[in-house]
């Protein structure tokens, strides 16, 4: 073999190894949590261990929905109920982020904006902002509301830190939008809320998608607003019920897989399914600032 | 008639599209933020709300009692804190070095070419989209003590002949979540960086080449230069986010062994939700608050730098 051509083979060998290891790295750990989620714990236990699960079984899950019953079903019960939390929880600020996000989006994409920099800059600091330090301030006004364990509290709490992302997403898409479809709009006689409603909003779908998965994925996702302030049994949602199982010794851990994985499911689902569009409005809208 | 309307509207237009967002942020972070600094200099007290309080559309939003710089004078004279703030300095640094160093290897090796690329971008998104409970539990699944995966790869393989366990000494356990959390973000920034070198003109690597520059060349003069400033902003967001990291440490270690994990974020939310001392949880949040907000200045300052010289 000519040496050039050893060298191009060597090359590709060190390629396809590293990204045998990179893709061993990202999602080797994903897949073990399925494989030990339909383990039994004993399998998990012995030594050394099988990486390829001497018994398959969907037990862990029927434990998890309450088919099967077992000593910690009082924890396991809450799982459904608060995946419907979430559920609602991160539809409905979905839903207010499109609506009232994307129109803010659209105005600094296309107009002059009163107090325009300081805006954005108040919008960039929002995004940085460490959410925590809010919770303090939910909690008692969310007392003196009554909106403590209550979903539309945790709706108020979570728009805190989508809407900014969403603005900037929207914004960057509708930069990349030409104006001159605004303005024959404009000519063919809409007026500018017709126009944005008709004519640009039609062609923004792969922003909206965007910014829509990305709010519901951040929002199913959220551990600590929902832990501090939705402590009434049945009010939560899913991460901290996960997050308490995890907590308590006496409960295999190929059950604390399975819940696991249910919570997992469907954030992966999702942002799989949009994956096009998902990268595209979070790098155009992290990039472009 | 049409094209005036739209310039003598367009501001007030504008405005009124703004107008629910800003509402909403106003409600929702400008106005709890101000109540939060407010209770830093407070006299905190949760089952008697005493003191002055806030009317405000027949809401009573208690005051508390005054207390000035108290608390933030506490803090500081606290050596908690100051562990914590070393903490916090050195998980912040490990974890923005491990995700910048892994996050560029990833998005060089991916961005060569080779069979089923778009699979490999996809694969990207997974760690990425899990919610950090799940991330949290899933290394336990790796690394616990008992039934961990890598322990049993490692007793496996002849390494080890007792499995490890790897958050029981408080140095060990504060890499631990470096590098789960580098795990979780690291791949963000790799999706960055990959979009940022398709952006790079093929024409440069030509020249570069006919030049006679190999690879590691080429990545020095060619791609890193042109990826300074999507390096700059992966930078300032794992600065962040290693700040505000908290999900993790409840998930994997509490903070302990002792208060070997705890870091401003961590000492900060166990005193205002584990022991309900809101003034000094409120003032330590505050610290990390000032932080993020430095940060954002100076974010913010080389982006319109860059957005300029981008126009000029």
């Amino acid at each position: 073999m000519p040496p050039a051509m050893l060298r191009r083979l060597a090359s590709r060998t060190v390629v396809y190894a590293l990204l045998a290891l990179i893709a061993l790295w990202l999602v080797g750990p994903f897949l073990w949590l399925f494989v030990t989620s339909v383990s039994y714990q004993r399998n998990l236990l012995a030594r050394p261990l099988a990486f390829i699960p001497p018994e398959v079984t969907l037990d862990n899950y029927r434990m998890v929905v309450g088919v099967v019953r077992f000593h910690a079903e009082g924890q396991a019960a809450k799982i459904l109920p608060s995946m419907l939390n979430s559920l609602i929880v991160a539809t409905a600020v979905t839903v207010v982020n499109l609506v009232i996000g994307t129109t803010a989006g659209y105005a600094y994409a296309r107009f002059r904006v009163p107090l325009k920099t300081f805006s954005l800059f108040a919008l960039l600091f929002t995004r940085m902002l460490p959410t925590v330090v809010l919770i303090p301030a939910y909690f008692l006004l969310f007392r003196a509301l009554g909106l403590q364990n209550t979903l539309t509290g945790l709706v108020l709490a979570y728009c805190s830190f989508t809407l900014p992302f969403t603005v900037w997403i929207m914004k960057a898409y509708f930069e990349t939008i030409p104006t001159d479809l605004d303005k024959s709009a404009l000519v063919d006689g809409c007026n500018r809320l017709q126009a944005y409603y008709w004519v640009v909003l039609p062609v923004s779908g792969p922003g909206l998608v965007a910014s829509g998965a990305f709010t519901f994925m951040l929002c199913w996702n959220e551990f600590i607003v929902a832990q501090v302030l939705n402590t009434k049994l049945g009010t939560t949602t899913l991460p901290p019920v996960i997050a308490g199982m995890n907590a308590q010794i006496n409960i295999d851990y190929s059950v604390i897989a399975a819940s696991g994985f249910l919570a997992a499911l469907p954030a992966v689902l999702l942002v799989l399914g949009f994956q096009k569009y998902m990268v595209q409005g979070l790098t155009a809208g992290s990039i472009k600032g | 008639m049409t094209v005036r309307r739209f310039r003598l509207s367009e501001r007030c237009f504008a405005s009124l599209l703004i107008l629910p967002v800003f509402l909403a942020i106003s409600l929702v972070v400008l106005f709890p933020l101000a109540y939060s600094l407010w209770m830093s200099f407070a006299d905190v007290n949760l089952l008697r709300a005493t003191g002055p309080a806030l009317e405000l559309l027949g809401l009573r939003i208690p005051l508390f009692r005054y207390v000035g710089l108290q608390n933030y004078l506490r803090l500081l004279s606290d050596p908690l804190y100051w562990d914590s703030f070393g903490r916090t300095a050195y998980f912040v640094g490990a974890f923005v070095l491990e995700t910048t160093v892994v996050g560029l290897g990833m998005a060089l090796v991916l961005h060569e070419r080779f069979v089923g690329r778009p699979v490999m971008r996809s694969l990207l998104l997974i760690p990425w989209s899990l919610s950090r409970v799940v991330v949290g539990l899933l290394w336990v699944g790796l690394l616990d003590v008992e039934f961990g995966a890598l322990n049993g790869f490692l007793y496996k393989a002849g390494l080890i002949d007792r499995y490890i366990s790897f958050l029981k000494s408080g140095f060990s356990a504060l890499n631990v979540l470096v590098s789960v959390y580098m795990w979780n973000q690291a791949p963000f920034a790799t999706l960055l960086l990959l979009a940022g070198m398709q952006s790079i003109p093929i024409e440069l690597y030509m020249a570069a080449e006919a030049d006679g520059a190999g690879y590691w060349q080429r990545l020095r003069y060619v791609t890193l230069p042109a990826l300074r400033g999507i390096l700059f902003l992966v930078l300032v967001v794992s600065t962040v986010n290693g700040f505000l990291m908290l999900d993790l440490i409840y998930v994997l270690t509490m903070g302990g062994p002792g208060n070997e994990t705890t870091t401003i974020s961590w000492l900060g939310f166990q005193t205002a939700f584990q022991f309900f001392k809101f003034g000094p949880g409120t003032a330590i949040l505050y610290t990390l608050t000032v932080f993020c907000l430095l940060l954002t200045v100076l974010y913010q300052k080389v982006m319109f730098r860059k957005l300029e010289a981008e126009e000029a």
